[in-house]
C-alpha cells in the first residue's frame, strides 16, 4: 500500500518509514502541515498517518478537516501524544478513522494500517465469511469448520466475526479491546490471550490446520495461507 | 500612626460623630423651644403685672400707684422684680431702680434690655406703658434666674457628648484590639503556610461570627490544598521509586550490550527485554496520566445515564475465562438495571480493576462475587468480594495509595494504581472506595449516588452533557 506520513520528529519518520517499507508499502513524508496538506490533497493515497501537532500554521487536525471538506475519503489514522479520551474523540470527530497514541509499537501502526485499508476496500455488507474451511453466517449466526458445526458464546461469536472481517491480517490484543469489548483502557492482564486460547479450542483443536495464530509481539492472525 | 489608619478606628469616629449629630439634632429643637416657652411666660407675667398696675393707676391716681408700689417694692426682694414709675420727664417717682434706664426704648413696649443692677451688667426683660398724664410705668424680671437651669442643661449636654466620646474611643480601641488580636493570629498562622507548613490551621470558634465563617471556609481551601499537595508529593516519591527500578533496568540492560557485544541472537533478546522494560515504564506513565484526568475532574463533563448492571454484566463476561483457568469461581448478582449518570468507560475500567485485582490475589478454586444493587434512594452499591487472603486492617487505607503494593504482590505483575484508580472513579461518581474485611477475603464496596459532587477533591463540575464518550473506533 502507498502510505503518507505527517510527522515532525526525525526519529519517528525514520522509524516508521523504514518499517513500512520491510513490510513491502510505499512510504511517503511531509514534515510539515504546508507539505503535508499539499501531498494529501494531490497524490493518491491508500491511508496517509497524521501527527497532531505539527510545525507550521496548520495542524493535524486542521488538515483533516479541510481533506474531508474537499471530499478526500481516504483512510486517517491520528498518531499523537495526546492521550486524552476527549482528544481521542476531537480526533475521530475531526474525520480521523482511528487513533493511536505515541509512544507506539510498530507493529500496533501497521496492524491499524492493515485495517484501515481493507476496511475502505468495503466489505461491511457481506453476510459470509469464510477462512479456509471456516464459515461464519452472520444471519443466522451459525459457525462451521468443514461438515462440523461449532457452538460459540455470544463474545466468542463476536471476537470469531472480528477475527474473519479482518482474516490475514494482524490484530493486536488493543484492536480486540476496542473492537470486541468496547474496552478503551488497558486491563493490564492477559485477559484477551485467554479468551483467544478458549477461542482456538473451538475452532482449532480438532483440526489438522491451525487458523487462529499468535504473531510474535504484534498480536493474533487469522489466516489459511502459512 | 498605625492606629489611625485602622479600619476599627476610623469605623469608632465614624460612630461617634454620628452620635454627636444625633444629639444636637435632639438638644437644638428641644433648646429652642424651651427658650421660647419661658420668654413667652415670662412676658406674659410682665405684661399682666403691667396691667394690674394701670388698673390701680386709672383707681386711684398717681398718689395710689406710687404708694402701691412703694408698698410693694417694701416687700419684695430686690432684683427679684422691677418696678419703676416715672413723671412725663423720665423723673423716677416709685420702684426699685434709681434713675430711668437710658437703654430702654422711649415706645412703650416689651422688650429685653441689658440693665447694671448691683455691680452686673444683666439682662432684663421689660415691659413700658405710659399712663394718662405722662406717666411711664417701667416692670421688669432679672433673666438670669433661669441660667442655672440653662447651665445645668448645657452640662448635660456637654456631659452626653464627653461620655459618648470617650465610650465610643474606648469601644473603637477595644474592638480594634479585640480584631487586632485575631488578625494577628490569622496572619500568624498565614505566615506560617507561606513559609512552607501546611499543616497550620487559622483558629476557629463556636461564635458562628464573620471571620469565624471566614475563617471556617478558609481552612477548608487549607485542607484541599494541602491533599493535593500530599498527592503531589505521594506521586513524586513514588514515581521516584517505580519509574526508576524499571528505568535503572533498561539503563543497565543496554549498557551492558555496548560493553560486552554479545553475539546477535543474544542482542536480540536483550533488545526485546529491552523495549518489554520500556513497555513497563509508559503503563505506569499512562496509569498516571489517567490518575491526573480523573482527578482534574474533567470528566464528569461527559456524564451519559450508564446502566452499571450491564457494565458489572460485560466485565465479569470478560474476565470470566480468565477465572476459569484459574480455577476460581467468578460470579454476578445483579437484579435488573442499575442506572447512574456516570462515565462508562471509567465505571468498566474501575470494575475491570476490582475483579483483575480479586482474581491476582486470590489463590485457585477461590470465589469472586460481583454484586450491584440498587437501593430505592437511587443509588447504586457495588461490592467485588473475594475469598483470597485480604488485606490487613492496618494496611487497608494504605491500599487505596498510589503505587502502594502489598509486600506479598511485589513480585505479582501490576503497577501498584489499580486500587488508586477505582478510588478516583468513585470519587468522581461521588463515592469513595471501602475495603472491608469478608471473612475471609477482601470487600470492595462503593456506593455510587446520584448526586455526582466530587468528595474531597478539587473538581470544575459543568452541565454540559453533549459530550458522548463511547464511540466505537470502527463503527
Amino acid at each position: 500500500m502507498k502510505v503518507l506520513l505527517v510527522e515532525d520528529n526525525e526519529r519517528v519518520t525514520q522509524f516508521v518509514v523504514k518499517g513500512l517499507q520491510e513490510a513491502g508499502h510505499t512510504a511517503d513524508h511531509a514534515g510539515n502541515g504546508r507539505d503535508g496538506m499539499f501531498l494529501a490533497a494531490s497524490e493518491p493515497y491508500d491511508v496517509i498517518i497524521m501527527d497532531r501537532m505539527l510545525p507550521g500554521e496548520i495542524d493535524g487536525l486542521a488538515i483533516i478537516e479541510a481533506l474531508r471538506k474537499s471530499g478526500k475519503r481516504t483512510p486517517i489514522l491520528i498518531l499523537s501524544a495526546l492521550s486524552d479520551v476527549d482528544e481521542r474523540i476531537r480526533g475521530l470527530r475531526a474525520g480521523g478513522d482511528d487513533y493511536l497514541t505515541k509512544p507506539f509499537a510498530f507493529g500496533e501502526l501497521l496492524a491499524r494500517l492493515d485495517a484501515l485499508t481493507r476496511r475502505s476496500q468495503g466489505d461491511s455488507a457481506q453476510t459470509k465469511l469464510e477462512v479456509a474451511d471456516l464459515r461464519v453466517d452472520l444471519l443466522t449466526r451459525k459457525v462451521t469448520r468443514g461438515d462440523r458445526s461449532l457452538t460459540l458464546q455470544p463474545r466468542e461469536f463476536k471476537l470469531l466475526e472480528y477475527l474473519m472481517r479482518h482474516a490475514d491480517q494482524v490484530v493486536t490484543r488493543t484492536m480486540l479491546l476496542e473492537n470486541v469489548w468496547d474496552y478503551h483502557f488497558d486491563p493490564q492482564t492477559n485477559v484477551v490471550d485467554v479468551h483467544i486460547s478458549k477461542l482456538r479450542q473451538k475452532i482449532d483443536a480438532d483440526f489438522e490446520r491451525p487458523l487462529l495464530r499468535t504473531v510474535r509481539n504484534a498480536g493474533y492472525t487469522l489466516t489459511s495461507h502459512d | 500612626m498605625k492606629f489611625l489608619r485602622s479600619s476599627a478606628l476610623t469605623l469608632a469616629v465614624g460612630y461617634i460623630g454620628l452620635g454627636l449629630a444625633a444629639l444636637a439634632l435632639f438638644a437644638a429643637p428641644l433648646w429652642y423651644a424651651w427658650r421660647v416657652t419661658i420668654q413667652e411666660g415670662r412676658n406674659e407675667i410682665l405684661q399682666s403685672d403691667a396691667q394690674r398696675l394701670t388698673e390701680v393707676f386709672r383707681r386711684e391716681g398717681a398718689a395710689g400707684l406710687i404708694s402701691y408700689v412703694d408698698q410693694r417694692v417694701g416687700l419684695q426682694i430686690a432684683g427679684e422684680r422691677l418696678l419703676l414709675v416715672a413723671d412725663a420727664r423720665l423723673k423716677p417717682l416709685a420702684g426699685n431702680l434709681s434713675a430711668w434706664p437710658s437703654s430702654v426704648p422711649a415706645n412703650p413696649g416689651t422688650y429685653t434690655v441689658k440693665l447694671e443692677l448691683g455691680q452686673h451688667m444683666t439682662d432684663v426683660a421689660i415691659v413700658h406703658a405710659t399712663l394718662a398724664g405722662g406717666y411711664h410705668l417701667l416692670v421688669g424680671r432679672d433673666t438670669s434666674r433661669y441660667a442655672p437651669l440653662e447651665r445645668r442643661f448645657w452640662y448635660a449636654l456637654a456631659g452626653a457628648v464627653a461620655i459618648l466620646s470617650v465610650l465610643g474611643t474606648v469601644g473603637g480601641i477595644l474592638i480594634r484590639r479585640a480584631l487586632m488580636a485575631r488578625i494577628h493570629g490569622i496572619r500568624q498562622t498565614v505566615s506560617a503556610i507561606i513559609q512552607g507548613d501546611l499543616s497550620h490551621r487559622l483558629p476557629t470558634h463556636h461564635s458562628g461570627d464573620e471571620l469565624n465563617t471566614l475563617s471556617q471556609t478558609i481552612n477548608g481551601m487549607l485542607d484541599q490544598i494541602e491533599q493535593l499537595i500530599d498527592g503531589v508529593r505521594n506521586v513524586s516519591n513514588a514515581i521516584a521509586h517505580d519509574l526508576r527500578t524499571p528505568l535503572a533496568e533498561l539503563r543497565s540492560r543496554l549498557e551492558e550490550l555496548a560493553l560486552t557485544k554479545p553475539p546477535i541472537d543474544k542482542t536480540f533478546g536483550e533488545i526485546d527485554a529491552a523495549v518489554a522494560d520500556v513497555d513497563q515504564v509508559i503503563r505506569i506513565f499512562n496509569a498516571l496520566l489517567r490518575l491526573a484526568e480523573i482527578d482534574s475532574g474533567l470528566r464528569r463533563s461527559g456524564f451519559v445515564p450508564v446502566d452499571v448492571a450491564a457494565v458489572a454484566a460485560a466485565a465479569v463476561e470478560f474476565y470470566q475465562p480468565a477465572a476459569e483457568v484459574r480455577g476460581s469461581t467468578l460470579s454476578l448478582d445483579a437484579a435488573g438495571p442499575a442506572p447512574i449518570r456516570g462515565d462508562p468507560v471509567l465505571l468498566a475500567q474501575a470494575l475491570g480493576n476490582l475483579i483483575d485485582n480479586a482474581l491476582k490475589y486470590t489463590p485457585g478454586d477461590g470465589s469472586i462475587a460481583v454484586a450491584v444493587r440498587r437501593s430505592d434512594d437511587g443509588s447504586v452499591e457495588i461490592v467485588v468480594a473475594d475469598s483470597g487472603p485480604g488485606i490487613a486492617d492496618t494496611e487497608k487505607i494504605k491500599a487505596i495509595e498510589r503505587f502502594y503494593r502489598g509486600d506479598a504482590s511485589r513480585c505479582t505483575p501490576g503497577v501498584g494504581l489499580g486500587l488508586s484508580l477505582v478510588d478516583a472513579v468513585a470519587r468522581l461518581h461521588g463515592s469513595e472506595l471501602k475495603l472491608e474485611d469478608n471473612h475471609p477475603g477482601l470487600r470492595a464496596r462503593m456506593v455510587l449516588t446520584q448526586d455526582t459532587r466530587p468528595i474531597t477533591r478539587a473538581a470544575r463540575a459543568t452541565s454540559d452533557e453533549g459530550e458522548f464518550r463511547h464511540e466505537p473506533v470502527y463503527p
